[in-house]
């Protein structure tokens, strides 16, 4: 198996006094992140996000499937991760390493276990027929904090995603090709968004937002928390590591509030912008067939 | 499904009669594995968990990397790194529940308990003490009724002490909840502290692991959704019983070790048939 490089003492002791001076690497403050980027492709469901050197790709797709039998009345929606050898050469493909483990959990609870899609408009034929929504989460360069980027990507790709029209007549199901009915909207409550705290020093007492691979692999612990917009906590991580200071921890939730805000802010500029894009014409309003919820 | 805790605001009981501030019964011993280097049995409430620790010893052949997980920091790989590997594997047994289900052995939510639990111990056990070796803490699960990462955090930090890995101080863990769901958006929810399995069920509520007396937090893990002003309250509750089960298990520790010192050395694996199994 291969193992992840440690880094010498020479380059742990150089992030870490700097920290201690109160630098980074990149000279950021402490609570600040680098520049995100979201890029949606020419289909509907392709979000592409780069954080700093971080890259991550999430593709959103759907086909009609049978609900479950304990959950007639709910559609199918996963998420999958990928983290291949392209983003780190410790990654290996089919062999999920801790992080990915811990990944794909986080964005299960964050996105899926939250509620942020209506898993109950997916359902077409009670029992029989219903939409099975599948994210695809691919990390193309890991230089650290993945895990918000690829909780930003996935939610960005669901929000983008456009789902074949249907109609139900005399118990036979039609699904529509893009030519004969313009594709509708997932059915999203809100959007939540993961904030990754990395913290360091003997007792954890110095915390850092949006940590690059170098700090990463020299932090004590780390704490995500994932809220959306409206003050609501999705989930709490943190998954040992150093202890550190109850208040400190409520201080850093308060400031990944804001962060959230800010985030919800640009994705929902992001989408507006791809609208205005994609309605050449101005026609997409007399061609949509979403009604008003 | 979901049963009615709307009760509560009538008697200020809840569905199993304590208070907000009460925990279960903790019933805890230490030593109850004749062959194992350390080990412990837990109950809070009806949630049952035995725990054996074996070493720090050196690593046996590799076994493709199921159950065995790095403590933070030691970059994996036991053998090699200069910090001992914590590896924890965590068994729920099939008939812990009132369902009984078939878990595969990669459930991610029980690869994630234990890379929690090894991540957790593994900063307070002194691992720099034993490099190029393993520290395994096998844990199982007999009964399941809510608080199941915090019961096994309590085993398996008991089976550490009893097994005489120097380490910091007791982690201690218990969960808290809060009475209001996120529908309703009240001001008047109380906190509760340590949540059964119902309750855990439809209240919001995270679970809280504490390093010793201090207010300093190891683990933190919420998995439903609260409203952010809830955060404070819920965590002060955890927070002050994490010192509550500090004490009891404490105790536990310092009353085996008398009885020890009275009777000379007692053997291992006796207290074993006054366990409560049923």
């Amino acid at each position: 198996m291969p193992r992840e490089a440690e880094p010498s003492l020479n380059e742990r002791q150089f992030v870490l006094q700097a920290l201690q001076e109160n630098l980074r690497l990149d000279s950021r403050e402490a609570d600040r992140y680098r520049p995100l980027e979201v890029t949606f492709g020419d289909e509907y469901g392709v979000a592409k996000v780069s954080l700093g050197k971080t890259r991550v790709l999430a593709k959103a797709s759907a086909e009609v499937t049978v609900p479950y039998a304990d959950r007639p009345l709910d559609g199918v929606f996963q998420i999958a991760t990928e983290l291949s050898p392209m983003a780190s050469p410790s990654f290996e493909v089919n062999r999920p390493t801790e992080t990915e483990v811990l990944l794909s959990r986080l964005l299960e609870k964050t996105v899926r276990r939250s509620g942020a899609l209506d898993t109950e408009s997916l359902c077409l034929v009670a029992g029989q027929k219903c939409w099975s929504v599948r994210v695809d989460v691919h990390v193309l360069s890991h230089d650290g904090n993945v895990i918000d980027a690829s909780c930003f990507a996935v939610v960005a790709a669901l929000r983008h995603f456009r789902k074949p029209d249907t109609s139900i007549e005399g118990g036979i199901l039609t699904v529509y090709t893009p030519a004969e009915r313009e594709p509708v909207p997932l059915g999203w409550l809100h959007s939540p968004f993961c904030v990754t705290w990395s913290y360091f020093g003997e007792e954890g007492e110095m915390a850092l937002l949006d940590a690059t691979r170098a700090e990463e692999q020299v932090r004590v612990g780390s704490c995500t928390i994932s809220l959306n917009r409206h003050g609501e906590i999705c989930q709490i991580a943190k998954l040992g590591g150093t202890p550190v200071e109850a208040v400190i921890l409520l201080q850093c939730t308060a400031i990944a509030l804001t962060k959230v805000k800010e985030f919800s802010a640009y994705l929902d500029k992001k989408l507006a912008e791809d609208i205005k894009r994609r309605d050449a014409g101005g026609r997409s309003a007399e061609l949509t067939a979403e009604n008003d919820r | 499904m979901p049963l009615d805790t709307s009760a509560y605001s009538l008697a200020l009981l809840r569905v199993d009669g304590r208070r907000w501030n009460e925990l279960r019964r903790i019933h805890a011993q230490i030593r109850t594995q004749a062959a194992a280097d350390g080990s412990s049995y837990l109950e809070m409430g009806h949630t049952k968990v035995m725990c054996v620790v074996n070493g720090p010893s050196e690593p046996g052949p590799r076994r493709g990397g199921v159950g065995g997980t790095s403590a933070a920091g030691s970059g994996g790989g036991g053998g090699q790194s200069k910090d001992a590997e914590v590896a924890v594997s965590v068994v729920v047994a099939g008939f812990s529940s009132v369902d009984r289900k078939r878990r595969g052995k990669n459930d991610k939510r029980i690869l994630e308990l234990q890379s929690t639990i090894s991540s957790a111990l593994g900063a307070s056990l002194h691992t720099h003490l034993f490099p190029h070796s393993t520290i395994s803490i096998s844990l199982h699960v007999l009964s399941l009724d809510g608080s199941l990462l915090a019961a096994l955090i309590n085993a398996a930090t008991l089976a550490c002490v009893d097994a005489g890995i120097p380490m910091t101080d007791y982690v201690a863990a218990c969960t808290a909840g809060s009475t209001s769901t996120y529908a309703a958006n009240d001001e008047s929810a109380d906190p509760l502290l340590d949540l059964n399995h119902q309750e855990e069920q439809e209240l919001p509520g995270l679970t809280v692991a504490t390093l010793g007396d201090s207010d300093r937090v190891a683990v933190l893990v919420c998995e439903s959704r609260v409203q952010v002003g809830r955060l404070e309250g819920m965590l002060a509750v955890g927070v002050d019983g994490c010192k509550q089960v500090r004490g009891i298990i404490d105790r536990v520790v310092r009353d085996k070790g008398r009885r020890m010192l009275q009777e000379g050395t007692v053997e291992k694996g006796v207290g074993l048939e006054d366990m409560d199994l049923d």
